[in-house]
């Protein structure tokens, strides 16, 4: 009833707010002393990023004696409140959008251009390419990426010690095979009658659907077609990719169920810890907790079925279209993308850069800080900057996307067979 | 009329004194459903020109594979949760209309689930139905009983949201039924056993009529209150395994917020109203036939 009531009430306020569009007087936010005050809103992810942002807005206030900030973090229904802020007409200036709003919002002209800034102050050429592909829509740009995080694969070094295996590789130009990937993970996996005691590998089957695009890209498949307007994962190299990642569990064996680790009540942190895994899929936002733990963690690539391949997303910061200060709004997205803010969260292992820059060789040591990375982390850091593409999941009509997730966890479920689950996304898929 | 009379009119008082809460009601409830109703006949993102389209949102709606979906499963969790719910509370409601020591305890602690917060609710049943570390699992292996993995399989995952909600709402029907229990007079009773009628007959010939207002108001309670499930699925499953658990609302939520159709979620919203209204007027309609006042 709740949930009701308030779509009923930011319909109606946004329907009268659209009657009275235009009559909103001009009235900006300069104050006496010529102080611009930039109202920008975000959205708690953790503590760690919410001190971030406070600490980074207490520098680029420093930098700008002539700008104010006013932050809002918004706990709950971020994207219900923009898009009513919005059609109220009072949005704040500068935002949060995650990668796979960003599309959906610029859509509807909401989002300022900031394009010529970009080509005069930054070059969108600094930017990673699967960053780059993020932030681009046509040629233009509306939004500057805040960082970019990537499924790695998460290990626990005691049980690979224990058993006599050697770790996963964390060049990219080393990964494992999927067969050698099955093999390792079967000689993990431990059982006491007919329960499993220590799962090889889990991470495969996440719900959302971020795990096995790479999967299928490493095979030679794709999710979307280039112009990201057609679902094309109806082919044979995706259908292999589904078979086998379902196989870890019906097959093999060596894989708890998607739900083991969201619903255990154990993040997947714990779960490495506690050695109910082995391997795991996670995000590389995870390496901030796991570098708290008490255990040795390694992060490898995700296996390959022909060619490296990662994914890579996070979410943007753009301004309102209508924002009465346009030049003060580029001035903060601009610091919100520069390392003086991204440092402290990519040295926390939260976030990794998004820029050519940080990964080249000599900067590395700037931000791999050996208290939370695993010390052959310099290795893997091609897997982001040359093997990794954008997430279909931030391109793709989001209704379309609910609909492969939902096909998918059916197929994982074990309830229909993978050319019944492909048939059922081609026609399902087709008019939308 | 002058404005002497209107001062002393007892109407225009008591309409300045109901002002406040009117103007709430007006503003946050019947003017937004009102306006929510035209919104059904439009297609609508919130920032774009609107858009008439007449029917076009519930007659997509009725082709859209994923609505009916969502429908037999709000449908299927009304049958999964009421009948059940309201025997349950009943019996639980007996049980603790005795005279007992501690007895206030007892009800106490069956309304803890009630006041709780969903969340934290969720997260101990996604514990207790862990597949592999799971309560629940742990206690059928007792018995030689390989468990599912309750939350991720199509098949029972509804059936496990179906009976987390019957828990946490077991209170507080519970708590309506003891109302009605103790509003029945123990002369009654006594007669009854002068006369010779066992517990059953007892039960059968005075509590459940003397009940039957109570019954007649929790049922059509809980019939809406299913109709309208959100938290829990949300919370528990966001509606997955592979919509399994999806319902009216979280579809509802998600054309608005996900995938900016505010016509179409308005007309879900007008969907459920109707569907709601039918089954009560319904309700009402028989109710004469069971109910005694």
């Amino acid at each position: 009833m709740k949930k009701i009531l308030v779509v009923l009430i930011t319909l109606l306020l946004a329907a009268a707010s659209v009657t009275a569009e235009g009559k909103s007087d001009a009235k900006g936010s300069e104050s006496r002393s010529g102080v611009t005050t930039l109202k920008f809103m975000g959205w708690e992810a953790s503590p760690l990023e919410t001190e971030s942002v406070k600490n980074g807005l207490a520098v680029f206030e420093q930098q700008n004696p002539g700008i104010k900030v006013e932050y809002t973090p918004v706990a709950g229904d971020y994207v219900a409140k923009l898009l009513t802020m919005m059609a109220g007409d009072s949005a704040p200036d500068v935002f949060f959008i995650a990668a796979d709003q960003y599309r959906a919002f610029q859509k509807r002209n909401v989002l300022l251009d900031i394009t010529d800034h970009m080509n005069q102050e930054l070059n969108i050429d600094e930017f990673i390419p699967l960053v780059q592909e993020k932030m681009l829509i046509g040629d233009r740009v509306y939004g500057i990426s805040s960082c970019n995080v990537s499924p790695v694969m998460f290990y626990n070094k005691d049980l690979f010690d224990a058993a006599g295996l050697s770790y996963p590789p964390s060049d990219p130009d080393k990964a494992w095979t999927w067969d050698e990937f099955v093999d390792v993970a079967k000689k993990l996996t431990i059982t006491d009658g007919n329960r499993t005691t220590q799962f090889g590998a889990t991470g495969f089957e996440v719900a959302w659907g971020w795990v096995f695009p790479p999967m299928v890209m490493s095979n030679g498949g794709s999710v979307l077609s280039d112009d990201y307007s057609k679902v094309t994962l109806n082919s044979s190299q995706s259908k292999e990719v589904f078979n086998a990642i379902r196989d870890l569990r019906f097959k093999h064996h060596v894989a708890p169920d998607v739900a083991f680790v969201e619903q255990s009540g154990m993040s997947a942190a714990q779960m490495l810890q506690t050695g109910r895994v082995a391997m795991m899929v996670d995000g590389s936002w995870a390496l901030q907790q796991l570098a708290t733990m008490d255990f040795p963690i390694g992060i490898g690539v995700l296996p390959i079925f022909d060619k490296p391949a990662t994914v890579g997303q996070a979410h943007l910061h753009a301004a309102w279209a209508k924002t009465k200060h346009p030049e003060e709004a580029w001035k903060l997205i601009k610091f919100l993308s520069s390392e003086d803010y991204q440092l402290s969260n990519i040295r926390a292992g939260l976030w990794l850069p998004n820029r050519k820059e940080l990964y080249k060789e000599e900067n590395l040591s700037k931000w791999i800080n050996p208290d939370v990375y695993p010390e052959d982390f310099g290795n893997i850091v091609k897997y982001f900057t040359s093997y990794g593409k954008l997430w279909p999941g931030v391109v793709a009509n989001r209704e379309a996307y609910d609909i492969i997730n939902e096909e998918k966890d059916r197929f994982y479920a074990g309830d229909t067979s993978v050319d019944e689950m492909m048939a059922n996304i081609d026609k399902r898929t087709a008019n939308l | 009329m002058s404005m002497k009379k209107l001062a002393q009119s007892n109407n225009f008082w008591a309409f300045i004194f109901l002002a406040p809460n009117l103007l709430g009601f007006l503003a946050f409830l019947l003017i937004p459903v009102v306006a929510s109703f035209g919104l059904s006949f439009v297609e609508w993102d919130l920032l774009s020109p609107m858009k008439w389209v007449g029917f076009k949102n519930y007659i997509g709606l009725f082709h859209d594979q994923v609505f009916l979906r969502v429908l037999w499963n709000t449908v299927y969790y009304t049958l999964g949760t009421v009948p059940v719910g309201i025997a349950l509370s009943l019996l639980l409601a007996i049980a603790l209309n005795k005279k007992l020591r501690g007895m206030k305890i007892y009800r106490a602690l069956y309304f803890l689930p009630v006041i709780s917060s969903y969340v934290a609710v969720a997260v101990v049943w996604q514990w207790l139905y862990n597949a592999e570390f799971g309560l629940l699992n742990y206690l059928l292996s007792l018995i030689g009983i390989r468990g599912p993995s309750w939350l991720s399989s199509t098949k029972w995952a509804m059936p496990a949201v179906m009976v987390t909600s019957i828990w946490k709402q077991l209170g507080f029907n519970m708590l309506l039924f003891l109302a009605g229990l103790q509003g029945i007079p123990s002369t009654y009773y006594e007669a009854a056993e002068i006369d010779g009628a066992g517990k059953w007959t007892q039960f059968s010939r005075i509590t459940v009529p003397l009940l039957s207002s109570t019954t007649f108001f929790v049922v059509v309670m809980s019939i809406i209150n299913s109709f309208q499930v959100f938290d829990q699925v949300f919370i528990m499953t966001e509606g997955g395994p592979a919509r399994s658990t999806s319902v009216l609302v979280h579809y509802l939520y998600q054309n608005a917020f996900e995938y900016f159709k505010m016509g179409n979620a308005s007309a879900i919203a007008y969907i459920l109203f109707f569907l709601v209204f039918l089954i009560t007027m319904l309700q009402m309609k028989f109710s004469d036939n069971w109910v005694i006042y």
